[in-house]
């Protein structure tokens, strides 16, 4: 083994780097899943309402997203759809605005921004529909049949019966689709975006402390992974509360 | 869109199995080369340490969880990057960038196997051991004979989905510049420049119809067999 340099890695320009790059780790997670759950609910809500024809959108959606790797989407995203875009929609992305940046000096109205985001945002939204249409299939007949024959409507069935009971009984899963999401950020440094793992490999190229910035890297994720998890697992609602409401 | 396909037509050899003539086999054909043989590796072993965390539910267990927890609580691609820095490291030589990529991969699916199989384990009633138990079998008699025929029967939909992953998985191999099918679609779009979106849809097309054509297998497979 080598001997381990850390000052090489944790001061200076390196230490920026990584400072930078884990920031936009983070805003990029953060755009991804709140894109990630929006896509989930307006398709969920699609099958429950749009019958057959929603159904096989969703179905398609679902089942393109999921059986092609995150990575060839990214790729898709960045080098063909974005260019496939009207050429002034491109100019006033590249053009300069003061309101795009983000606390940490990220820039979040940049083409590999947009692109990471939407990619992982609909990449989790296929597995997100899954998880909690499962968790839907779990609410008792008896919830739908009875808000029903109370004249709720197809959309205020899903949002205030169905939807809270649904996720909580689906919150674990989901909560590891959001960290799945974290994880995966990292490969939209394939198509250049600065976030963490494009930081640590500049490193690498910049004084090659490849091992001392990986480990920094490794246990960024790891802490970021758990910090979250315990976040959201206590942020999100629980499902034995609301079944045992339910059922008085 | 007829050039883009015609982009396609013109590089579809090297697009499949890459320079394979002389001895480099890359595009889809490595991509399937490197999903199975880290399959290969990821399946015994995987069965091996469920089976450890199975039998021995202290220590070892707890260690095998931790391990785990490590390897899933990490990006993919660092899992990657740690082989391709600590590999040469230990064994002194270069190793083929393929190579690496499937080890990597192989360790990071033991991990998903062995929780698989030990959830399949944990899921068999208890009265299944403690017959074989009375019937004279030794432990490891009864783990191979009668548990893990059963188990294996009962988590063959979580493994397919393991292995489908997989076979996406190898796409990483990008990062670090293997030819397999991404990379060297890549390579293409560098070089020809102005049919991303052929190029890239082509791609996607051929990962689903492999990820869709393993799921139908394993589907037919199951069915064909009686229950256990």
């Amino acid at each position: 083994m080598p001997a381990l340099d850390w000052q090489g890695v944790l001061t200076g320009q390196p230490l920026q780097w990584i400072v930078s790059g884990f920031l936009t780790t983070l805003w990029v997670t953060l755009a991804g899943v709140v894109l990630a759950t929006l896509l989930a609910l307006l398709f969920l809500l699609l099958r429950l309402s749009a019958g057959r024809f929603g159904h096989a959108v969703v179905s398609g959606w679902v089942s393109l997203f999921r059986n092609t790797p995150l990575l060839v989407q990214l790729l898709f995203w960045y080098f063909a759809a974005w260019n496939g875009l009207p050429l002034g929609f491109r100019d006033v992305v590249n053009a300069d605005h003061a309101w795009s940046i983000l606390p940490g000096d990220v820039w979040w109205f940049t083409p590999e921004f947009l692109c990471s985001a939407w990619g992982l945002g609909v990449f989790t939204s296929a597995f997100l529909i899954e998880e909690i249409e499962s968790g839907l299939r779990s609410v008792p007949n008896g919830q739908r049949d009875a808000a029903l024959a109370q004249g709720f409507s197809a959309w205020r069935l899903f949002r205030y019966i169905l939807l809270p009971q649904g996720l909580a009984n689906a919150w674990q899963p989901v909560v590891g689709q959001y960290l799945n999401l974290m994880k995966l950020s990292s490969l939209a440094s394939g198509i250049g975006f600065a976030e963490l793992t494009y930081q640590v490999r500049q490193i690498e190229s910049y004084n090659a402390h490849a091992l001392e910035a990986f480990t920094v890297g490794t246990a960024l994720y790891l802490l970021t992974g758990v910090l979250m998890g315990m976040l959201l697992t206590r942020l999100g609602p629980r499902a034995g509360r609301t079944q045992h409401d339910c059922r008085i | 869109m007829i050039a883009g396909f015609n982009v396609i037509v013109d590089n579809l050899d090297y697009l499949l199995w890459g320079r394979a003539a002389a001895g480099e086999p890359g595009g889809v054909l490595l991509s399937l080369l490197m999903a199975a043989g880290a399959a290969i590796l990821a399946l015994p072993c995987g069965i091996a340490l469920a089976c450890a965390a199975w039998r021995y539910p202290g220590l070892v267990r707890k260690a095998l969880f931790l391990w785990a927890e490590l390897i899933r609580g990490i990006p993919l691609i660092f899992v990657i990057f740690w082989m391709w820095y600590l590999l040469p490291l230990m064994t002194g030589g270069d190793l083929p960038g393929a190579l690496t990529v499937t080890l990597a991969l192989a360790w990071f699916t033991a991990a998903s196997v062995m929780h698989s199989v030990l959830a399949g384990l944990n899921a068999l009633p208890a009265g299944q051991y403690e017959a074989a138990l009375t019937q004279g079998f030794s432990t490891r008699q009864t783990l191979w004979r009668v548990l893990l025929p059963q188990v294996m029967r009962n988590i063959l939909p979580s493994l397919v989905g393991i292995f489908i992953s997989l076979l996406k998985d190898t796409s990483l191999a990008f990062i670090v510049n293997v030819p397999e099918l991404t990379t060297v679609a890549g390579q293409v779009n560098n070089r020809v420049q102005i049919y991303p979106a052929a190029i890239f849809i082509f791609t996607g097309v051929v990962y689903y119809l492999l990820c869709c054509s393993l799921e139908q297998l394993a589907k037919r497979w199951r069915i064909t067999r009686p229950a256990l």
